[in-house]
């Protein structure tokens, strides 16, 4: 148990997962609720809340490094083709998931979403990130500004709540080990 | 450095411009799938491990940015109706997600 929980796979995906992903939704959170929270505050140029302009740079971070692992570490490993002529398919994470009709929606459905949706949220954080850097003080004191970032915000965070979950449901039925 | 701090009032065009340009990658994300789905734009594995799914958030994204480059030259000194835009997004972004759905697929 040990050995597959430590495995170098097992590892890039709690790295892909939990802690890029994770990161991801905690600092989207905390910066939506942030810019809400903060829009048009009287004291705002006395307080400077630098840790907000930090936490939206942050959030394209992890979620691009999630994205690019996802894409290019974690899911070559999941759609492995296994060997002509091999019966036991959980090292084979695709294969496995097909061969149970009671499986088959977490590929068709599950992966084939998780493929493709995670990219939305990271470039939607890049825009927000940017306007961060670029406006500053101007994101918190303009409410158009500071409306289309808490939305833009708010949908990163369901979209990667949304594939979260999908991803745990894939993992469960057939850990990366 | 405090100077940064302060509001600089600046347009918001090249706020708008970023925006309106991720809100165009995510509608490229779904239409690009959905073209690769319909056999219309059958993009070749740029990654052979990954498969197609390289080829096709790759170049999506390379429509972000282009859009987001070209929209930038275009908007960066001027005031951009932020509520168009604002709506603009929200129609983009939500046929990028619809286009993503694999059940919306079946239907065509």
């Amino acid at each position: 148990m040990g050995d597959q929980l430590f495995a170098p796979d097992s590892i890039w995906t709690m790295l892909h997962g939990i802690a890029l992903g994770g990161g991801g939704l905690v600092t989207l959170f905390t910066a939506f609720f942030s810019l809400q929270l903060l829009e048009g505050s009287p004291s705002i140029e006395e307080d400077r809340p630098q840790y907000l302009f930090w936490l939206l740079m942050l959030i394209p971070g992890f979620l691009w490094l999630s994205v690019l692992a996802g894409t290019y570490i974690v899911f070559p490993r999941y759609r492995t083709t296994p060997p002509e002529g091999i019966t036991d398919l959980i090292q084979f994470p695709k294969s496995f998931i097909q061969s149970n009709p009671n499986t088959i929606w977490l590929h068709s459905f599950a992966m084939e979403t998780k493929e493709h949706l995670p990219w939305i949220p990271a470039m939607l954080s890049s825009a927000v990130a940017f306007v961060a850097v670029r406006y500053r003080l101007q994101l918190l004191t303009d409410r158009n500004l500071n409306r289309v970032a808490r939305a833009l915000l708010l949908l990163s965070f369901l979209i990667v709540s949304y594939i979260a979950l999908l991803g745990t449901f894939v993992n469960k039925a057939a850990p990366l080990q | 450095m405090a100077t940064m701090d302060k509001p600089r009032n600046e347009t918001n065009g090249s706020a708008m411009a970023a925006f309106l340009a991720s809100a165009i990658g995510s509608f490229a994300v779904g239409g690009i799938v959905l073209l690769d789905q319909i056999g219309l734009f059958p993009v070749p594995a740029l990654y052979g491990p990954a498969g197609g799914v390289s080829s096709r958030t790759t170049s999506a994204a390379l429509v972000w940015i282009l859009a987001w480059a070209l929209l930038h030259r275009r908007w960066l000194d001027k005031e951009v109706n932020g509520q168009a835009i604002f709506t603009w997004c929200l129609v983009l972004i939500g046929m990028g997600l619809l286009f993503t759905f694999p059940p919306f697929w079946n239907l065509l």
